[in-house]
């Protein structure tokens, strides 16, 4: 596949590494962004970006950020800057990246998955849920135009394990925030210090359509666990989701309101889909041909 | 004095050992290692412990062991005081071992598509998936003429650490796309050893198979 034409894919920030695989001793690092080889070199206090192909890299280098653990780019002109997450400037917080994992199926899919709280009992039994409470209590949800995000707020699960260092459950709070159709992350009672939140992102590199690279980060309060430990932990959890995200079909997200069947606790992923469709987003997304069908 | 196993959640090397742990109830304490994106068992101070710079690495006393399949070996012939998970009589010894190195050479190939497919690690060996089918084939043709003498495992009738070897590679074949269909023994083995008093699961391990 070629590098896509879909502007609002195009312009808008990507993760396309993490410092600690992209060094000199480790050779011309090669990844691959919405279907478009890059290089990826470091040099002096930065990176050079370029977009490559069998000859070796060409056009001009294109813009990067250094942020929240990882080197980022992008293929198109972006409205904005990259996103702002304030607690990366707190300085009792530990930050964990967990490294790129790879899943057959789309970044969206991948979000979407991220939003939801339903499948916590019976896909991270005795972690993030326990079976005997599965209720996704009422939460609000809004597409927050002046930051052209979309938010999940006032969000709570009883979680029998809610972090590496959790002892015993809680009822966790918790806030979702979509930062870009593929960067999302959520804010969560910290179980050491009620009163702060922990943060948790999920950075995907859409590489083809139907798959993706995700990074995760973690950036908490929490002063017992090791570094290890935080990154097992995340690490866990995400690939007790891999196996849910591979099998999921279509690996493309569906945005017509009669492909799938929502219900109250998917009111997220129903905002999700409404501003991704008000975007014009069709990278990842299962409608190719014919006009998105909108809701009755 | 409790075993020391140097472990990492998601390696399929370790699960092994984490799982007979379980299941002969011993008592251990995980080190958990930063395998990725770490890379903890490139470094001097995991070199230490195991030059191979592979996890698990089982700690017993004196005693330090370095590959899985002799872990579990190890953890059976000491540790299992009913002597069934390494059968003694010569057949059953013999049958075992035999797994055990099935597990370790022949069954490379699924942990290798496993770790390419999800973390994008390079294999070292070639086609890792046609590997996997072939290996996946002989234990199906196998279990096929084991249940003819109404044999549920691969060396008798009671599990052996040569189940434990295999199991890891066959249960996350889920994780590199390569469905089980085609081997309806190897799916109705993996129930039966779910089933086992201890069994635990790693990310990865589908509910049903």
């Amino acid at each position: 596949m070629a590098k896509t034409t879909d502007r609002a894919a195009l312009d808008t920030w990507y993760v396309v590494g993490r410092p600690e695989d992209i060094t000199a001793a480790a050779g011309t690092y090669r990844t691959r962004l919405l279907g478009q080889d890059l290089e990826v070199r470091p040099v002096d206090g930065g990176y050079i970006v370029r977009e490559a192909d069998a000859g070796g890299p060409s056009g001009d280098p294109l813009p990067v950020r250094i942020a929240y653990g990882h080197v980022w780019s992008t293929l198109g002109t972006p409205a904005r800057d990259l996103f702002p997450i304030d607690e990366f400037a707190e300085t009792d917080r530990r930050v964990a990246t967990c490294g790129a994992v790879r899943v057959r199926a789309s970044g969206l899919r991948l979000v979407e998955n991220f939003l939801d709280m339903a499948h916590f009992p019976f896909v991270h039994t005795d972690i993030l849920g326990a079976e005997e409470q599965p209720e996704v209590p009422k939460y609000d949800c809004e597409i927050r135009r002046d930051v052209d995000e979309v938010w999940a707020t006032n969000c709570t699960f009883w979680q029998p394990q809610a972090a590496a260092h959790a002892e015993g459950g809680q009822m966790t709070d918790y806030t979702y925030r979509v930062a870009t159709p593929f960067n999302v992350l959520l804010y969560k009672t910290c179980p050491s210090d009620q009163a702060r939140m922990d943060v948790i992102a999920l950075f995907i590199q859409p590489v083809e359509e139907d798959l993706s690279l995700a990074y995760a980060v973690v950036n908490v309060v929490d002063p017992v666990s090791t570094h290890t430990g935080i990154i097992h932990f995340q690490q866990m959890i995400f690939l007790q989701d891999r196996i849910i995200l591979e099998n999921q079909r279509p690996r493309l997200l569906p945005l017509s309101p009669r492909a799938e069947t929502p219900t109250r606790a998917d009111m997220s992923s129903i905002a999700f889909r409404r501003w991704l469709k008000e975007k014009g987003l069709r990278y990842g997304v299962f409608e190719k041909n014919e006009p998105i069908p909108s809701a009755a | 004095m409790a075993l020391v196993l140097h472990d990492y959640e998601l390696s399929a090397d370790a699960y092994k050992a984490r799982l007979l742990v379980s299941i002969l109830g011993l008592d251990c304490v995980k080190v958990p290692v930063d395998v990725f994106p770490g890379r903890e068992t490139d470094g001097a101070a995991f070199r230490a412990v195991n030059p191979r710079g592979t996890v698990p690495v089982l700690v017993d006393g004196d005693i330090v062991i370095r590959s899985p399949e002799a872990i579990l070996a190890h953890l059976a012939a000491r540790h299992d005081p009913s002597g069934r998970w390494l059968p003694r009589d010569a057949a059953g010894y013999a049958a075992t071992l035999d797994w055990l190195a099935f597990a370790a050479h022949d069954l490379k190939a699924a942990d290798e598509a496993r770790l390419e497919e999800m973390l994008g690690l390079p294999p070292t060996v070639a086609d890792p998936l046609g590997g996997t089918r072939r290996a996946y084939r002989i234990l199906d043709d196998h279990l096929v003429r084991q249940s003819f003498d109404g044999l549920p495992f691969l060396v008798g009738d009671t599990p052996t650490v040569a189940d434990i070897a295999c199991f890891p590679a066959v249960v996350l074949s889920i994780e590199f796309g390569c469905a089980l269909e085609e081997y309806p023994k190897l799916r109705s083995w993996t129930r039966r050893i779910r089933a086992l008093p201890g069994f635990v699961a790693m990310p990865g391990v589908p509910e049903f198979l």
